[in-house]
């Protein structure tokens, strides 16, 4: 029975020693992609760094999708001469140690031109000395903290990062304008003001308050939620014993659109205004009523075309989830490197370090006409889209009623 | 003095929420010692079972008319909740009866987060809040200087009547009976010849009938769902079951009642208002986790080896 | 059947060596050529095989050898060449069939055939069949032991293998240049692989031998354990990311040690841990000179970590006096409900202690005689990575935490928490004070988590109530858990596995939260242990007895030790 066996397994042995001897060296053909473009050069890849999990991740995708379209597209006009692009998205699980984690491998990678994200101003904080390091660009479509650019002292701006930019606005605008609206134009002057206590609604209602006092308004009541909260009963029955004609809501729709309708049910039937984070189809189906309101940066989309090409544009890739609320900021955000990249390399030139520095300046002095309207940036890298609109629910849909650069 | 009416108002609603959740906590508990962390994720399930009746079941003229419309969602809710539940309990909870109590704590976590992530993933839209119909009554009802609106007085309404039903049965039939003699001693029951897994597979049901219609009527009151519904509305009903006293079910019910009034009563009375009105249920779950660990209605809890 | 043992699995490994030679999907795939040729032709020059189907190789080859080559453990030998085989089959298989749409990516689609998944996954199903008809043997024990250079000798060299697996496991797939799209899949592949390796020497009674000598050894194994930890900065780890990722682990790592300080040795359920994390982490950035803390003062990095220390065990003696009255699940939920109020009040901005929303941002960078911590070193001429100064550090950390701790597990408090886990009135009544043990268990672990909060500031350069909310204390119970509770390196390993596995497996990035409370439930129910136990934990849990032999196994004791036990008992 030994015999046998090894016997049988020195045949095995020899006949996959004469297999080896039959083997061909075939290599594969070339898979998909333009033929028609050059890229012989190789691959440089922008980063995407957002929540693309978790409780956030419908707006981390839609930022990640927003960012492969602005790529496909470029890749399709071979905007970048010589160079195939790509898209190398990172999950940051809105914790800022996980986007520590994903800044440095983004930064480490020398093929990573430049970086869409963050979404939280807590992550951004984390993420911005990472990538300034290693002089990656970066560029917001969503942070609001006005400190991420201007600094600690608001009043002394210093520039934090000079790699640093954002295409969406801060609060210090639209906290002010929806205030110089709902106070001058709306013509209310008692209101209440509720805010989710994160980062975004706290810097905005703050924005807000200060705005409509120096407007003559009074702020006849401060309330605090939770972004988990669900129940407002608390909230709203204290703030209708302050009989307010308006109530501001510094937060997004998933809180705003119940909260509206709460409020209606217990008998405060008046506006709630919010901001960009309440500006969305869903707050109606979750229950914003009609003479709400809210601000969002840049024109009205029927009325860009650059945006029309894009919600289009979005639509025929198919993306399992929607652009959501960053996402056409992503996208000009990531069109906005990629085009400095092409100028950065012009037409002949070839990526590495020393470009850097170059892209960097590029970026700065960029301008461009994007779906959300111009994208430029200031000495800050503060968007200089100062283009305000006003929307309000009338009829089951958002109208704009208002829009303009906000002066001052 | 309208203003404290309405929060009383406000937080007795909100009680009568809790309270469909927290009876599934304290009976659980009672029977086999189990915090069940993923009980809210029943209540939260129950919610969107109610809700995909309501989308996918039933044809457009029907979604109208709330008295066809409402109890669909309701029985729906509840079958997807009870279904959750067994699976929960035969699957994740029976094969570790025995093992030392950290192993079905740890589980009960984990079939929570998964139960969240799982609903976040596959059931559409839901990586936001989805909204919900309101299948009854829109116009809210004046009382007095108060206003609450129709479905949180229905919800509060069918919380009470559900408990009382509850308590009657648990106290005058049969299966009641021996679900409180399993409760008290699971070894000299089975020697009675009660089948004790029978009773654990039913004691879980009832909970998950409750915290299922309890889904359904806070998706209407709220008019908006998301997965992560369970966890926070999960520990307020866990609070208000340690309250009343661990298997109690009046305990419970006035357990949550306590709770309610004072998350709202919180907002206007005490420092730090809305920002810290959850932080004063907890404190108040502790305080009574530590000096009256039986809670309002509980015996002093038995020593397990 | 069991006549056809042997048979069924040498035909199932010639089947495995079959399936890895054929291609593997019949078309290039939508995110780019499927990694080692895999869309090639039959037979294409199968030594030239790299990755997934050389691992397949060579496990085929590996289970045709044992089946030939007389054994006595065999069972165990092929089981672990087995799993191996069908896991990697099985997991590439279905990641082709997934990404390329159907099953027409792994059959024949457009006049190419590719079957080698499927040939792969049927001869490892024949391995296994096979593999489980043998008749079950006893472990195979290495008995001699050496002089103690030689041992000495051989542990060096199993360590250093170990840090090379380690590094190897951890780049496998490639990390520079765009993250390659199949990373998941080979990754998970190259762990089939590994765990069929070391299966196969855990059924040589290889594995036990070492892990016998290195408890004889033990000092000798802790340095050249920190050795090779120094050592990896000069690997092919040596990057910056792989910096701030170990930098991660390390500080995850010496708070979940923290917790089994709590849970592991004292049985105490502490659901907001992640707290005195923040807590630590809050104290060192308000002493560091941030901008936007509160104190304007800059404390060396040494004062303000034993600050934040101490300030942690405050709070933790604060959270343990309560639950002297209470008992288990009900301790759970007051230190919930403790780690719900942190979130809640650091989220508002107590006393501006937390920067609330805006949270604490520019914590200053850590540096020693001039050189900036997250800068990068040269050394001698080897130029080290940015971070490597705070990865050293961390080190530091990790080594003095498990160094109290294995302390405080031998000492006569770390048995009298064993005793107050196992049972708390039996402790009392043998004359153990319960009430302060439990205290001191909370204030101890608060304290080191406190240390690794203050490190992790640094690190981060930010402290945010983000970073301290109740999925952490989730994820590092579950480290504590997973890893294997009450043992250092379970508490290390699970901590890494839970930053490892989300880089790595990157595919399935968006069911990674479901998955890992699946996983919470698999391991409690199947290993409730962990991976690397404690020999009483395991003893406890499943059933084994102190040796490592199971108790429900009907083994065949070899005839020497049953004739022995009849003497005895006769």
């Amino acid at each position: 029975m030994r015999n046998r066996t090894v016997k049988a397994a020195v045949v095995v042995m020899a006949g996959a020693l004469a297999l080896a001897a039959c083997g061909t060296n075939k290599t594969e053909s070339g898979g998909g992609g333009s033929a028609s473009c050059d890229t012989s050069k190789g691959t440089l890849t922008i980063g995407v760094i957002s929540p693309l999990t978790g409780s956030l991740s419908a707006l981390g995708l839609g930022i990640q999708h927003s960012a492969e379209l602005a790529v496909a597209e470029a890749n399709d006009k071979c905007t970048v001469k010589g160079y195939k692009l790509t898209v190398d998205p990172e999950d940051d699980q809105a914790t800022p140690q996980v986007g520590a984690q994903a800044a440095t491998k983004l930064s480490s990678d020398s093929n990573v031109v430049g970086v869409v994200g963050t979404l939280n101003s807590s992550v951004a904080q984390t993420v911005q000395p990472i990538l300034s390091n290693k002089k990656v660009p970066q560029i917001s479509p969503a942070n609001t903290n006005p400190s991420l650019t201007k600094g600690a002292d608001l009043t002394n701006p210093k520039r934090q990062f000079p790699s640093y930019f954002r295409v969406c606005t801060t609060d210090n605008y639209q906290g002010p304008d929806a205030a110089d609206y709902l106070v001058k134009k709306a013509g209310k002057k008692k209101i209440a003001v509720i805010q989710d206590g994160k980062t975004y609604g706290a810097g905005l209602a703050a924005a807000f308050s200060e705005r409509a006092t120096a407007d003559g308004a009074t702020i006849v009541d401060k309330e605090q939620v939770g972004e988990k909260d669900t129940d407002f009963s608390g909230v709203l029955t204290k703030v209708k014993a302050a009989a307010p004609d308006a109530i501001y809501y510094g937060g997004e729709y998933p809180v705003a659109g119940p909260l509206s309708k709460q409020a209606q049910g217990l008998g405060l039937t008046v506006p709630v205004m919010g901001g960009d984070g309440v500006f969305d189809p869903k707050y109606i189906e979750l229950g914003g009523k009609e003479g709400d309101l809210a601000t969002s940066v840049g024109a009205p989309t029927e009325s860009l075309d650059t945006a029309k090409d894009f919600v289009k544009a979005y639509a025929a890739k198919g993306y399992k989830d929607p652009y959501a609320a960053y996402g056409a900021f992503s996208y000009d955000a990531a069109n906005a490197i990629i085009a400095s990249l092409a100028t950065t390399l012009g037409d002949s030139g070839t990526w590495s370090d020393s470009q850097r520095d170059k892209l960097i300046s590029t970026i700065g002095s960029y301008k461009g006409n994007g779906a959300t309207g111009a994208v430029a940036f200031d000495q800050y890298g503060d968007s200089t889209n100062k283009v305000l609109t006003v929307y309000q629910v009338t009829g089951k849909d958002w109208k704009a009623v208002q829009t303009g650069p906000f002066e001052g | 003095m309208g203003t404290l009416l309405q929060q009383i108002a406000n937080g007795l609603i909100f009680g009568g929420l809790i309270a469909m959740v927290a009876l599934g906590y304290t009976m659980v508990y009672g029977i086999i010692q189990l915090i069940n962390f993923a009980h809210g994720e029943v209540f939260m399930t129950g919610a969107f079972g109610g809700l995909a009746v309501y989308s996918w079941l039933l044809p457009a003229d029907v979604q109208q008319i709330w008295y066809v419309a409402l109890p669909a969602m309701l029985v729906g809710g509840a079958i997807v909740a009870l279904v959750i539940a067994l699976l929960m309990e035969r699957f994740a909870y029976r094969p570790l009866r025995n093992a030392p109590r950290l192993a079905p704590l740890i589980t009960a976590l984990g079939v929570s987060v998964f139960l969240q992530e799982a609903m976040r993933i596959f059931f559409p839209g839901a990586s936001s809040a989805v909204p919900f119909p309101n299948a009854f009554i829109t116009a809210p009802l004046h009382i007095g200087s108060i206003t609450i609106p129709a479905s949180g007085l229905l919800m509060l309404v069918v919380s009470v009547v559900l408990s009382i039903v509850l308590e009657t049965y648990v106290n005058g039939s049969r299966m009641g009976r021996a679900m409180r003699a399993t409760a008290q001693d699971p070894d000299t029951a089975r020697l009675m010849g009660i089948n004790p897994d029978r009773v654990i597979v039913l004691t879980f049901g009832i909970g998950a009938v409750l915290a299922g219609v309890g889904g359904v009527l806070y998706g209407s009151y709220i008019h908006n769902i998301d997965p992560y519904i369970g966890f926070q509305n999960g520990l307020f009903a866990f609070a208000a079951a340690v309250l009343g006293g661990i298997g109690s079910i009046r305990g419970a019910v006035i357990g949550a009642f306590v709770i309610g009034l004072i998350k709202n009563l919180a907002d206007i009375y005490l420092p730090g208002g809305t920002a810290y009105d959850y932080v004063w249920i907890f404190i108040l779950l502790i305080a009574v986790l530590v000096f009256r660990p039986q809670g309002l209605f509980g015996e002093a809890e038995r020593v397990r080896a | 059947m069991k006549a056809m043992a042997r048979p069924l699995i040498i035909v199932g490994a010639i089947v495995v060596i079959i399936g890895a030679l054929l291609p593997w999907a019949t078309f290039v795939l939508n995110d780019g050529a499927y990694p080692d040729k895999a869309s090639l032709e039959f037979f294409d020059a199968p030594f030239g095989l790299t990755s997934f189907r050389l691992y397949l190789e060579l496990l085929g080859l590996a289970g045709l050898v044992f089946a030939l080559v007389p054994l006595r453990d065999r069972i165990r030998v092929l089981k672990a060449v087995g799993w191996g085989s069908a896991g990697i089959a099985v997991i590439n298989t279905l990641f082709i069939v997934g990404d390329g749409g159907g099953l027409g990516a792994v059959t024949v689609a457009d006049g190419h055939s590719a079957f080698g998944g499927l040939a792969a996954t049927v001869g490892a199903a024949l391995l296994l069949v096979g593999a489980y008809q043998l008749p079950k043997a006893p472990l195979a024990v290495i008995k001699p032991r050496l002089p103690f250079w030689a041992e000495w000798l051989i542990l060096l060299v199993a360590f250093v293998a170990l840090l090379l697996l380690v590094t190897e496991t951890l780049t496998a797939g490639g990390h520079s240049g765009v993250s390659d799209p199949y990373i998941g899949p080979l990754f998970l592949s190259y762990l089939c692989a590994a765990g069929a390796l070391l299966g196969v020497l855990w059924a040589f009674g290889v594995t036990k031998w070492i892990s016998d000598m290195s408890e004889r050894h033990r000092i000798f194994s802790i340095v050249v354990l920190l050795l090779c930890a120094v050592a990896v900065p000069f690997t092919s780890l040596g990057n910056d990311y792989w910096m701030t990722i170990t930098a991660n682990i390390g500080v995850y790592a010496a708070t979940a040690i923290g917790l089994n300080i709590v849970v592991g040795l004292a049985g105490l359920l502490d659901l907001g841990y992640v707290a005195f994390m923040g807590i630590g982490a809050f104290v060192a950035a308000n002493l560091s000179g941030a901008v936007a803390a509160e104190f304007g003062i800059r404390l060396p990095f040494i004062v303000a970590a034993i600050a934040a220390g101490i300030v942690a065990g405050i709070f933790g003696a604060v959270v343990g006096s309560p639950t002297l009255r209470v008992r288990g699940d009900y301790l759970a939920i007051v230190t919930l409900a403790f780690g719900e109020i942190f979130v809640r009040v650091s989220q508002n901005n107590i006393g501006g202690l937390t920067g609330g929303s805006n949270a604490i941002p520019n914590i200053p960078d850590l540096s020693l005689f001039g050189a900036q911590f997250n800068d990068s070193l040269t050394i001698g001429g080897i130029q080290l990575p940015g971070g490597v100064l705070y990865y050293f550090l961390i080190v530091l950390l990790v080594a003095l935490v498990m160094f109290v701790f294995g302390n405080l597990k031998n000492s006569r408090i770390g048995r009298a928490w064993i005793a107050i886990r196992e049972d708390e009135d039996v402790a009392r009544a043998m004359g153990v004070k319960t009430g302060k043990l439990k205290i001191l268990a909370f204030m101890t672990g608060a304290t080191l988590a406190g240390l690794a909060g203050a490190v992790f500031a640094h690190k981060l350069a930010t402290a945010s109530y983000d970073s301290f909310q109740f999925n952490q204390s989730v994820t590092l119970l579950a480290a504590v858990i997973l890893g294997g509770m009450g043992t250092i390196p379970g508490a290390v390993l699970g901590a890494a596995l839970l930053f490892v596995l989300p880089e790595e497996l990157r595919q399935f990035s968006d069911y990674r939260l479901m998955f890992f409370g699946l996983a919470l439930v698999v391991i409690m129910r199947f290993r409730p242990q962990g991976l690397i136990a404690d020999r009483h934990r395991r003893a406890e849990l499943a059933d084994e007895d102190v040796t490592g032999e199971s108790l429900d196994d009907t083994a065949i004791k070899s005839p020497v030790a049953v004739a022995g036990v009849k003497e005895a008992g006769a």
